[in-house]
């Protein structure tokens, strides 16, 4: 059987959004299948052109970060989500929140599927990895 | 080391010289030998790890001041 590693995202900072892409590029390099599920404030994070900010008052040095990323070789947001696309990471938007959040179906990237709780729920239970980024 | 290819990932911080090396192991053929430079020091842990999981042999480790190489036989 596959290894199959499952998490949710509930926040959309830069921070919370690069590490589910982190976690899920390398799992996806390691041969695992890997789901993604982004709820609340996470969901935005699947809409086209979305520029991730730190949180708080340390969104001014979002840039630096991104900068100093850059020159580890490590892309940006945009970057590491199409990685990720490309190494086969599945993206699901919560549809409850989706709602809640405002965001449309047309708004989301392509590739990216609506699901709900129990649908993640199932595919978490038969994970054997499963992790809150939140 | 005798090596068919050479995967320089000199400058490259996690995950991308894991995310470079199952790219680069896809195009190659079974058995050749791969040959990885990092000057990631999680690399020391990372690379051992994704061979585990997917089955690649690690055949060889050097370490040339703060470069890493790593030689790894294809499934």
């Amino acid at each position: 059987m596959t290894d199959r590693l499952s998490m949710v995202v509930s926040e959309g900072t830069f921070d919370k959004a690069m590490m589910p892409l982190i976690l899920g590029t390398t799992a996806a390099s390691m041969g695992s299948e890997v789901n993604v599920f982004y709820t609340f404030f996470g969901t935005k994070l699947l809409t086209k052109g979305v520029k991730p900010k730190l949180p708080g008052m340390m969104r001014f040095f979002t840039g630096m970060i991104v900068g100093r990323m850059k020159k580890m070789g490590i892309p940006d947001y945009e970057g590491m989500m199409k990685q990720a696309m490309e190494l086969g990471v599945n993206f699901y938007a919560c549809s409850t929140t989706m709602g809640l959040m405002g965001v449309k179906e047309a708004d989301l990237r392509p590739g990216v599927k609506v699901l709900g709780a129990a649908a993640f729920l199932k595919m978490a239970q038969e994970s054997n990895v499963s992790l809150f980024i939140g | 080391m005798d090596k068919n290819a050479t995967l320089d990932a000199k400058g490259l911080m996690c995950p991308m010289p894991i995310v470079g090396l199952a790219k680069k192991a896809k195009e190659m053929k079974s058995g050749q030998v791969l040959e990885l430079l990092s000057d990631d020091v999680g690399a020391k842990e990372d690379v051992p790890a994704w061979c585990s999981r997917t089955g690649h042999q690690l055949i060889g480790t050097e370490e040339e001041g703060k470069i890493l190489k790593f030689y790894i036989r294809i499934k």
